[in-house]
């Protein structure tokens, strides 16, 4: 059970982003997409998810392919995809933005989400808009995981957190992962990224420039450099 | 005094209708950003299918309006699928010249099939008056059709806040691109969208086939009252557009008692323009909609 995206090309109109990209992950563990501002990080999830037209490779789940489906055809195969800036529904409550989340799986349960973020408890009937950083993007991954997905991808998660948020929420990401989701984090500020991922791909200028395991690239002098600011 | 009480609860009353025949107005261009400029020929539509259905079948118009509302759901859902998907994403001024051009194609076959002539659809009932102390009279049609229509609507604002369906629509229109990150069909729910709002303007025109006369020439001040309505109360709130057709209702019911008729729309529109300049997001001016995204 894997999510396979190969030798991708895709860009914005005339621009090409992405010179064939290939990174894969398999269900129940967590991958690590690193790299500097600009690099293609975001577009590679976006033509993951039928958010942008790939040109060229494809996009496979499990062997079913996917490539340029439709936005929902993809989120109803089971891929989720958090995007940048979150887009959570800014004027609906909490729990209307779960209950989103759950739409396309029919799914109101929301204790098992709740358990692990349980801060959004407390924050069910207040409006999405209003929370702060770290809880709307909890709130966020929440939404997304009331669909069960097999794949979750995330896009800039510790963007404008506080690092203690970051690790409370990095941990959460193990749970999931060890509960059999596939998760393809997307990083500029790759620490936390590289101590939860199992695998970890450095992409600059839309070139996988780096695989290998998370721990030897977080052990690379060149990554180090880079991407760790040591 | 008599007088000024009179007229403001025929104000109220009239704004009651006014509410259920724009709040499809209001929530078409809160969730699609498409101005429909055929809404008012979508509420002569439920006028005129409850003229047959009463010249066919002897049924009372308040009746009709639920036939009313199917037939233009039917045809709002295929209208939006079929021809006003195409340019969904286009700039706002293709939308509404698109939909300008239908409401002249379906004003003139309403000419066609119904006459250009005024029509009426009598009951035994709307004439009579409720008498309250102080001679003040209250027509029985007029008050029918003011409380089935809020109750329309207000029915319409629990459907869109309770069901799964009007959460998607809802969640649609406040971001097109995350709605579909979670599965939903923003094709399906702009058709279901439109169709809603057509069975809104359907079963308003069957409510106001029982308590006037109409031609097909009374669409294009459907569609201003229906903009004026959605602009009072805040584009896509739809308890907004409850607000503001008791509020242009009540206006335009004053406004009859000190100036000559077609002055009274000149009243709606001064209002429009007082309320833009002093309280552009509307009445109930939440800004729901003022984060829009699109993807």
């Amino acid at each position: 059970m894997t999510l396979v995206v190969e030798d991708l090309h895709a860009g914005y109109g005339r621009v090409p982003v992405l010179h064939g990209v290939s990174v894969s992950v398999a269900r129940g563990d967590i991958a690590a997409l690193i790299g500097p501002n600009g690099a293609g990080k975001s577009t590679l999830l976006r033509a993951a998810t039928g958010m942008v037209r790939v040109s060229r490779g494809a996009v496979r789940m499990d062997g079913r392919d996917l490539t340029n489906a439709p936005i929902e055809t993809i989120a109803r195969a089971g891929i989720a995809h958090v995007p940048e800036g979150r887009r959570l529904f800014p004027g609906l409550s909490v729990r209307d933005n779960l209950r989103l989340g759950g739409w396309r799986a029919r799914n109101e349960d929301m204790g098992t989400v709740l358990e692990l973020f349980p801060r959004l408890h407390e924050r069910l009937d207040q409006v999405a808009g209003s929370m702060s950083g770290g809880e709307q993007q909890m709130c966020a991954i929440a939404r997304a995981l009331m669909g069960r997905p097999d794949f979750l991808l995330i896009d800039e998660l510790s963007l404008g957190l506080a690092p203690v948020i970051v690790e409370e929420i990095m941990a959460r990401l193990g749970q999931v992962a060890a509960e059999g989701t596939g998760i393809l984090l997307v990083e500029q500020d790759a620490g936390h990224a590289l101590e939860v991922a199992q695998r970890a791909y450095v992409l600059e200028n839309g070139r996988i420039t780096v695989t290998g395991k998370a721990a030897e690239l977080a052990a690379d002098p060149r990554v180090r450099a880079a991407y760790l600011g040591v | 005094m008599t007088q000024f009480v009179q007229a403001t609860l025929y104000g109220l009353l009239q704004g009651g209708l006014l509410a259920l025949v724009a709040v499809g107005f209001s929530l078409v261009w809160g969730v699609m950003n498409v101005v429909n400029l055929a809404h008012g020929a979508f509420v002569l539509g439920g006028a005129y299918v409850a003229l047959e259905l009463h010249d066919a079948l002897g049924l009372d118009p308040f009746v009709s309006m639920v036939p009313a509302a199917a037939v233009l759901f039917a045809l709002g859902y295929l209208i939006q699928r079929y021809l006003v998907n195409l340019v969904v994403n286009a700039p706002i001024f293709i939308t509404l010249i698109l939909t300008f051009g239908l409401e002249m194609v379906l004003e003139n076959l309403l000419r066609v099939w119904f006459t250009p002539d005024y029509q009426s659809i009598p009951t035994g009932y709307a004439q009579d008056s409720l008498r309250l102390p102080g001679d003040i009279r209250i027509p029985y049609g007029k008050l029918i059709a003011a409380l089935l229509a809020v109750a329309v609507t207000v029915a319409l604002v629990y459907f869109m806040r309770r069901t799964r369906t009007g959460l998607s629509i809802l969640a649609t229109g406040m971001d097109r691109g995350a709605a579909r990150l979670m599965g939903v069909k923003a094709r399906h729910v702009y058709a279901l969208t439109f169709g809603i709002a057509a069975a809104m303007a359907g079963a308003a025109g069957a409510a106001e086939g029982a308590v006037r006369t109409f031609s097909p020439a009374d669409a294009r001040s459907f569609t201003l009252f229906s903009f004026v309505v959605a602009v009072l109360g805040g584009l896509g709130n739809m308890w907004g557009a409850l607000y503001g057709g008791l509020v242009l209702g009540v206006v335009m019911s004053w406004g009859s008692q000190l100036l000559s008729g077609t002055m009274v729309n000149a009243v709606a529109f001064a209002l429009l323009v007082v309320l833009l300049a002093v309280r552009p997001q509307g009445i109930a001016g939440k800004a729901f909609y003022a984060s829009r995204v699109e993807v």
